[in-house]
């Protein structure tokens, strides 16, 4: 795993700072054992307060999703992981994210959020930050 | 040689066999590869060898419609037409650019590698990958991909009335008349053949050229005007039976800030994407869809290419040109490296304070913008007509209504999605579309324009289609043909000047048929 850097946006246009969710080494960064839960996925954000702007965005824009359990429950099935399943640590979640966002980008299934182009998975990592 | 037509006796007449209106890139272009062989040419310049506010105020218009650089500033009249400020971009049309042409790739090919030369480029190739470096490579798109990179090539840039002025004056048979505005054409009662010219200088000489062959190449506005303005015989303008001489007018509308992208610090496939020197070449990557995605999603032929953000000192410093005296002293490496390095440092010398404030602050590493550019499918509401008002010289005026589709916005931010989603499948970086609703700024008020002026005499084989058959020779006129990037019936997405050098060539091998 790339080592975890500090990514820092400044303003451009008013835009807040993008999080460090943009690719695992630009700074996907957790604990140590974490488990996929919606607050341990959150733990995939390294910066919470940034992406809560984009999240309360997506949120927004898919009210359906407006609820942690319903967010992390759609990411933990798009990741391929069930519930309470296998633990995987900090890196083989991270890789695991990883691959799931450069398909979506693949595949088209992206979302704009205050103009940002993201993966689903993402958007939705930001969302659960909110 | 050269000869001032203000020096001509009044009513001077002038013989030739071939006569050709406005010396820029494609009446110089012709003028020279038709020289020699005994034929007698007279190349018809309305201005000196130099600006000259009088004679430039020839080209007052009106503009309407879409915001446009005013017409006297757009365009220069003098010794080498507009290629006196052309910033120097090549590229070589593909076989997507051509499929509304009346030809192919294969047509032009061979007269590309002659515009190489012409327009001073050192190597023949466009491929992206010959371009790469350790530090500047192209995304890995891949077969199948939505988008696909390309490369521009920067000629000098030749100011083509500098560079070639000494082969103007020594090449054999061709006369340069300088001063010379054309301000009639003359045809036979059946308006199938041009009898000649009037012409007239801004001292009041006025003369006539008698030729075989004509050709006007005095640019995508100017070459509208002087043919509606011949409405003698054909009311309408000559050439225009089917009201199509001035539609279809296009230029390359450009964003200089359309997206922003977040990458590594120092990305190689974000370097590729802005201009830079590979050995001793200047060239610039750009990433364009490709010819299935175009089709698919009916999108225009685009070019975004990448700039650092933030404090970026070189914005606006141009390569510069060398007089052909020192060039010629010099390796093409050397002169190259000379013109691209030799303004940059002189403009840090300028402004040493954003120079040290550069050096001192570094904008977050991995911080860049797009700049997109695209040829718009053509509108025939998009036009070059008349007005009354009258220039010096008693030709009316134009007016120009530039109009750009209601699709451009929505096709532009669907091109930097395309993009988006291969910085992130690549894992490169990824892209935020600027747009006032989502981040406050609106990139379409600085929108402006690429001063490419084209597709006003269009070119179709069918003469309720086009102005001039697939030859450039107007439909229905045996002796009159157009020169230029006003022949073209779609755009591409880049600056024309190769193009029309290479089209002025074919004309040239046509011609040169022509007169046997």
């Amino acid at each position: 795993m790339r080592k975890t850097r500090r990514f820092v946006l400044s303003c451009l246009a008013g835009a807040s700072g993008l999080p460090l969710m943009l690719h695992s080494d630009l700074g996907f960064g957790a604990g140590d054992g974490c488990e996929p839960s919606a607050a341990t996925l959150r733990c995939l954000v390294e910066d919470p307060r940034r992406a809560r702007v984009l999240g309360h965005s997506y949120r927004a824009q898919f009210p359906d999703e407006d609820h942690a359990g319903v967010l992390s429950g759609l990411i933990r099935s798009s990741l391929g992981l069930g519930s309470g399943g296998a633990l995987l640590n900090r890196a083989g979640l991270l890789a695991v994210v990883d691959a799931r966002v450069r398909a979506e980008f693949g595949a088209g299934d992206i979302v704009r959020v205050h103009g940002w182009v993201l993966a689903r998975t993402e958007a939705r990592l930001c969302a659960l930050c909110d | 040689m050269f000869v001032d037509a203000r020096t001509l006796p009044q009513k001077f007449v002038i013989d030739a066999d071939v006569c050709i209106v406005g010396a820029g890139a494609a009446g110089i272009t012709l003028a020279r590869d038709l020289s020699g062989g005994n034929r007698r040419i007279a190349l018809l310049e309305s201005g000196n060898f130099d600006f000259d506010a009088d004679t430039q105020k020839l080209y007052a218009g009106e503009v309407v419609g879409q915001a446009y650089t005013p017409l006297d500033r757009d365009r220069l009249r003098y010794l080498g037409g507009t290629t006196n400020h052309w910033e120097g971009s090549c590229r070589e049309f593909d076989a997507s650019d051509l499929a509304d042409w009346p030809f192919g790739v294969d047509e032009l090919a061979p007269f590309y590698r002659l515009a190489h030369d012409v327009c001073q480029l050192s190597s023949h190739s466009f491929e992206p990958l010959d371009w790469s470096t350790d530090e500047a490579r192209p995304l890995a798109l891949g077969q199948g991909a939505s988008l696909k990179s390309g490369v521009f090539q920067y000629s000098p840039p030749t100011r083509f009335g500098t560079a070639y002025r000494n082969d103007l004056a020594a090449a054999p048979g061709l006369t340069v008349y300088l001063n010379a505005n054309l301000v009639q054409i003359d045809t036979n009662d059946a308006a199938s053949s041009v009898t000649g010219l009037e012409v007239a200088c801004l001292n009041g000489k006025r003369g006539r050229v008698r030729a075989r062959q004509y050709v006007l190449a005095a640019g995508g506005i100017e070459n509208v005007r002087l043919l509606l303005n011949a409405d003698r015989v054909q009311k309408t303008g000559l050439g225009n039976g089917y009201d199509l001489v001035g539609r279809y007018f296009m230029d390359h509308p450009f964003v200089p800030f359309s997206a922003t992208i977040v990458a590594h610090a120092a990305s190689p496939e974000m370097a590729f994407y802005n201009q830079r020197m590979v050995r001793g070449h200047i060239v610039e990557g750009y990433i364009s869809a490709s010819d299935e995605v175009m089709r698919k999603e009916h999108l225009p032929p685009f070019a975004i290419g990448v700039r650092p953000a933030g404090l970026d000192i070189d914005a606006g410093v141009g390569n510069m040109t060398l007089p052909p005296a020192l060039r010629h002293l010099m390796s093409e490496n050397a002169a190259n490296h000379l013109t691209y390095y030799l303004p940059r440092w002189i403009n840090r010398l300028e402004t040493p304070i954003t120079w040290m404030q550069q050096k001192m602050w570094r904008n977050p590493p991995g911080v860049y913008h797009t700049a997109y550019n695209c040829g718009p499918y053509p509108d025939p509401d998009s036009r070059v007509t008349l007005i009354d008002t009258v220039d010096a010289l008693g030709l009316r005026e134009v007016r120009l209504d530039w109009r750009l589709p209601a699709s451009f916005e929505r096709d532009m931010q669907r091109a930097h999605e395309l993009l988006a989603q291969e910085l992130g499948r690549t894992g490169v970086g990824r892209l935020r579309i600027e747009s006032s609703a989502t981040t406050g700024y609106d990139p379409i008020k600085d929108l402006g324009e690429g001063h490419h002026h084209m597709g006003t005499t269009r070119m179709h084989n069918d003469p309720h289609h086009g102005v001039v058959d697939a030859d450039c020779r107007v439909h229905g006129i045996g002796n009159l043909s157009i020169a230029g990037s006003s022949v073209f019936p779609s755009y591409a997405c880049d600056d024309p000047t190769m193009t029309i050098v290479a089209l002025a060539l074919r004309l040239s091998s046509h011609l040169k048929s022509t007169l046997g």
